[in-house]
């Protein structure tokens, strides 16, 4: 059992380690950290929207500035690094290693995250996180846009050196009696997204590549004025970030694997059929990137294509599903705060498939593009499964990493109003986006239904908001002052919980 | 299901010829596709989503039936 806070250590031996616990703990920190950051930015588009019309913010390109930050911060700031910081912690574990297979390489994949962080928060760019061409080559300021390209490029430097390191560590550096068969379903959500990296990073770090040689005029690869095509961007653009969104739902699925039959004091319903989701969806995620773009013109063929190999991740998506579900069947669940946020992660995680069943499908998609509808769909994934997940998961390992015990209260408190709030925000907005709302805008003609329903998603966000508030508060105080736990058995559930292997750092 | 009643689905629209009159006819049958599928999403979401709540009610340790798993007291 390594138990990182329980023995205090000065700031400098944690910070200058490459022991995997310990870039896990810096991974949990700044993740932790730019999730509060890009909150509080999520309150201030909400609280601008309460209204039509100017309310706190003062124009329209500051809003822009605000949502592509906000945007940039929770997807590559957060929730990248921490399922990294999971990962860190239990890969090795899981494999029975010592460390990472490349520990001063992992130590380096995470020092590169705060540089970039900075440079995207100094920068504060305004061309969503999508980098928008032409407008991000022709006229978005600089040096803004500029800091903005270096810092997703430093980033996926780092996303790729991660992967490479959990592909080797579980594929090369497993003990040699486990089988690849026999690593658990967390160590394969890991591996799966490693590879999805791998795949699917480079081709972005080109793109971004060619943005920036466009900005400087010396290429015109996506600007129209100099033979270029703003489309060939959205091509590579999404053909990393289609495969992404199974990079940030993929290790919070294996991490509902970990907490669902722990909690319901039973083994995994099908280990065999968990695994082979992981590789469908990894291989399927490539086959869909164009549904992001069925109203650039694209041929009829073209579009059924895409359409089927969007559809093609149903399958395997709800095999994940009915997995929990005869897991949990016959059990004995005890809804302590990690099975709660689970569970409610698994039930929203389906309704957003749901919503993902009318984005794929073609007709309705041009009913539905640009609107609110896509906002609410891909933040009912985020926020409603990949973050339900990992939070749910960081309750799971606070005794493992502090030794100490949450409150367990504040902890449900805190999933209360997490999911109040988000199928207040999130649900609203799909239906905002039927009646036509566009997105990324920062004020809205007085129509009746857009005001009350973006009221309606305002006060859900300020729940999230004051739900946050609980879990930093609870967070903070049981770290230091928390009941001492059990660290054999953390939840009263008999068992083995954290695969009972040492960490065999000396400093440990 | 998405074999059985996708794919064949789309042959049909492209059995269509090309000429404009039939063109408008593969738009239909792509909404009859979509219709078919979200039916299908939302009895499935239905259903799923009613078994899980009944799941939380049911097998949480509470419960007047709540009894032990065979895994309980072993090392599992």
């Amino acid at each position: 059992m390594t138990l990182e806070l329980q023995k205090p250590r000065p700031i400098w031996q944690i910070m200058f380690s490459t022991h995997h616990t310990d870039v896990g703990l810096l991974y949990l920190i700044s993740s932790l950290t730019f999730l509060f950051l890009g909150g509080s930015l999520a309150l201030g588009i909400r609280a601008e929207l309460f209204l039509p019309g100017s309310q706190i913010i003062a124009d329209a390109m500051t809003f822009n500035r605000i949502f592509t930050v906000h945007g940039t911060t929770l997807i590559f700031l957060f929730i990248i690094p921490f399922a990294s910081a999971v990962g860190n912690y239990y890969v090795p574990i899981m494999v029975r290693y010592k460390d990472m297979a490349y520990p001063k390489l992992n130590a380096i994949a995470f020092w590169m995250i705060p540089p970039a962080g900075v440079l995207i928060w100094l920068g504060f760019a305004d061309f969503t996180w999508y980098a928008t061409p032409p407008y991000s080559i022709i006229s978005a300021p600089g040096p803004a846009a500029d800091m903005w390209i270096f810092g997703l490029k430093i980033l996926g430097i780092s996303s790729v050196l991660g992967a490479l390191n959990f592909v080797v560590t579980i594929l090369k550096c497993k003990h040699p009696d486990m089988s690849i068969g026999q690593i658990p379903l967390m160590a394969w959500s890991f591996l799966s997204s490693s590879l999805i990296i791998m795949v699917a990073i480079p081709t972005f770090a080109a793109a971004l590549l060619m943005l920036l040689t466009d900005r400087l005029g010396v290429s015109g690869f996506f600007n129209p004025a100099m033979g270029g095509d703003p489309i060939s961007y959205a091509h590579l653009f999404w053909f990393t970030f289609h495969p992404e969104v199974y990079v940030l739902v993929i290790p919070a699925i294996g991490m509902m694997y970990e907490i669902i039959p722990r909690f319901s004091r039973k083994p995994i319903y099908s280990y065999s059929s968990g695994v082979f989701a992981f590789v469908m969806l990894s291989i399927v995620g490539f086959s869909s990137w164009a549904h992001h773009m069925y109203a650039t013109g694209m041929s009829f063929t073209e579009k059924t294509v895409f359409m089927v190999g969007t559809l093609a991740a149903v399958p395997a998506s709800a095999m994940h599903v009915f997995n929990f579900v005869a897991t949990m069947w016959n059990a004995r669940i005890r809804f302590s705060t990690p099975m709660m946020w689970a569970v409610g992660g698994i039930a929203l995680f389906f309704s957003a498939g749901a919503g993902g069943v009318v984005n794929s499908a073609m007709p309705l998609d041009f009913t539905t593009h640009d609107t609110y509808w896509v906002v609410g769909h891909f933040h009912l994934f985020v926020m409603g499964t990949i973050a339900f997940g990992s939070i749910g998961y960081l309750y799971y390992m606070f005794p493992y990493v502090t030794g100490r015990m949450y409150n367990e209260t504040l902890g449900k408190i805190h999933f209360i109003l997490s999911f109040i709030g988000t199928v207040l925000v999130f649900f609203t907005q799909h239906v905002l986006g039927l009646y036509g709302m566009p997105r990324r805008i920062y004020d809205y003609p007085p129509i009746p239904e857009w005001i009350a329903m973006n009221q309606i998603a305002s006060i859900g966000a300020m729940i999230i908001g004051i739900s946050m508030a609980v879990f930093l508060a609870n967070m903070i105080h049981s770290a230091g002052k928390g009941k001492f736990a059990d660290t054999d058995d953390p939840f009263g559930l008999g068992g083995k919980y954290y695969y009972p292997f040492e960490a065999k750092n000396p400093s440990h | 299901m998405a074999v059985l009643v996708g794919l064949p689905a789309v042959d049909y629209a492209f059995a269509a010829g090309d000429e404009p009159g039939e063109y408008l006819d593969r738009r239909v049958l792509i909404w009859n596709l979509f219709y078919k599928m979200m039916t299908v999403a939302f009895i499935t979401g239905s259903v799923v989503s009613g078994t899980i709540i009944w799941q939380v009610w049911r097998f949480r340790e509470s419960h007047p039936k709540a009894k032990p798993t065979s895994y309980e007291g072993t090392d599992w």
